[in-house]
């Protein structure tokens, strides 16, 4: 594994020796993952362990295994091997106990267009078992700055606008764990700024959340910890604080030509 | 009580999407009248007793002209991914499938009234002594059909060949349904009393149990990976 030059700090640890920030109970463990479709190796034996609270950045160009690592996570995909344990709990794909935890952010929103947008929030809610969707709706609505399109289908709304649905949507059920898969995809300048407010909402010390984007410079902003991930493989891997903003970026382009 | 909800909100979402979108209802229905219509024209009532023959008529429109909707049960929850949200949300998976169960099964009840309707105008039927019973043979038949068609129609979302598909893995399972509904409908329109197809509504409805059961459990192996 190479590491990038660091502003400040010891070298950065390999994945298996991955330790959350300091004082940080472990909440999100991982160990060993695979996943492989045929022949290829998408994920390819990565190791993870968040504390609470904790924000990790995975960085990779397209194919390096992102997307199936979070669908992992998410409990949308089984391992071909490794483990994964939630605050204790062991993974399985498909476990609702696993699902009830988590909330999942992709670039597509998972939303239904024929639907308004509080009958896509009242409908995944009831998916989710919550009875108290009269004041939730209204209040996540509110978070996401849309309770005045609550009633507006959502094929009529813009993509920011989409996307800020998808986050209530995520965020409907409280989650401890949040999967954060591109949502700066698509948007333009303004409604990145307005995504970007809500999720750094997120970071309110309770939740744990892994945002996986190519862009560094939103990636790096709210990250406790960094890591990139190439051909299914975390190349490197440490605390936000170890890395210079600016090497770092360059030892990330480096590692995307190198892996072509 | 929960598991019932998260059942209802699936029933409630598929159709609400079906009322706005029409997409599948028109589909089924504007075959139906085009299959009454052609067959209007083609069947000589000088020569043959439609009344005799109408049993055959009414379940193959009911068949394929269900299996236009029933290929595209899966097709809107690609847009944006809405399945692969649902996928990620705990409601159990037999739950899920149940649910789209039901909301297609009343589409296809929908359906079938339509072409017995449609039938019913061009031929003049006499519906027979027994309608609560043809009304039973009619909601047991539809039942395992749509029992089938929902889960195969997941199978075939997930394929390249797509609705190409569907026909040819469901077709061969459907061979109780037909026979023994064609068989049930003949009797009732012919005036037969209904206990004499006491039978033939206890295998239809056996084929439905059996179908609900097995795709019910084999769902969550096809919609998961």
């Amino acid at each position: 594994m190479e590491h990038p030059p660091e502003s400040s700090g010891d070298a950065s640890p390999a994945p298996s020796a991955w330790a959350p920030v300091a004082d940080r109970r472990p909440v999100l463990e991982a160990w060993d993952l695979v996943r492989e479709f045929g022949p290829i190796r998408a994920v390819d034996g990565i190791g993870l362990r968040l504390g609470e609270g904790e924000l990790l950045t995975v960085f990779g160009p397209n194919g390096a295994g992102k997307t199936t690592l979070l669908r992992i996570l998410a409990g949308g995909l089984r391992p071909s091997r490794g483990e994964v344990r939630l605050r204790g709990l062991r993974l399985r794909a498909g476990d609702p106990a696993w699902h009830r935890r988590i909330g999942v952010l992709s670039h597509q929103s998972f939303l239904y267009g024929h639907l308004t947008a509080e009958e896509n929030l009242w409908f995944f809610g009831r998916l989710f078992g919550l009875t108290d969707l009269k004041e939730r709706i209204p209040a996540r609505l509110e978070q996401v700055g849309l309770l005045e399109r609550a009633r507006s289908r959502v094929r009529t709304l813009s993509r920011g606008m989409r996307q800020r649905l998808a986050l209530a949507r995520t965020l409907l059920h409280d989650p401890d764990f949040v999967l954060l898969d591109e949502p700066y995809t698509g948007l333009d300048a303004h409604a990145a700024a307005v995504l970007r407010g809500v999720l750094a909402s997120l970071k309110d010390g309770r939740r744990t959340v892994i945002l996986v984007t190519h862009n560094i410079t939103e990636g790096l902003e709210m990250a406790d910890q960094v890591a990139i991930q190439v051909r299914g493989r975390f190349v490197f891997s440490g605390q936000r604080c170890q890395v210079d903003a600016a090497t770092f970026d360059r030892f990330y382009r480096e590692q995307v030509e190198a892996a072509g | 009580m929960e598991y019932l909800r998260m059942l209802g909100a699936v029933v409630w979402k598929d159709l609400v999407v079906e009322l706005r979108t029409r997409e599948r209802f028109a589909a089924m229905a504007g075959f139906t009248v085009l299959v009454g219509i052609l067959f209007n024209y083609a069947v000589d009532p000088t020569v043959v007793d439609p009344q005799g023959i109408a049993a055959g008529m009414v379940w193959l429109t009911v068949v394929f002209g269900g299996m236009l909707g029933l290929g595209r049960t899966f097709h809107l929850e690609e847009d944006e991914g809405a399945f692969q949200g649902v996928l990620l949300s705990p409601i159990p998976r037999d739950a899920l499938y149940l649910g789209k169960v039901v909301a297609n099964f009343v589409l296809l009840v929908l359906v079938t009234a339509l072409v017995f309707a449609v039938f019913g105008l061009f031929f003049g039927l006499s519906f027979g002594r027994a309608p609560g019973t043809l009304a039973a043979v009619v909601a047991l038949g539809t039942l395992g059909f749509v029992a089938v068609g929902t889960l195969f129609s997941a199978v075939s979302a997930r394929t390249t060949m797509g609705e190409t598909l569907l026909p040819i893995l469901v077709f061969p399972l459907l061979v109780p349904v037909v026979i023994y509904g064609v068989t049930a409908t003949k009797s009732l329109l012919a005036g037969i009393p209904a206990a004499e197809v006491e039978g033939n509504l206890r295998m239809l409805a056996a084929f439905a149990l059996a179908a609900l059961a097995a795709g019910a459990i084999l769902f969550r192996h096809v919609v998961e990976e």
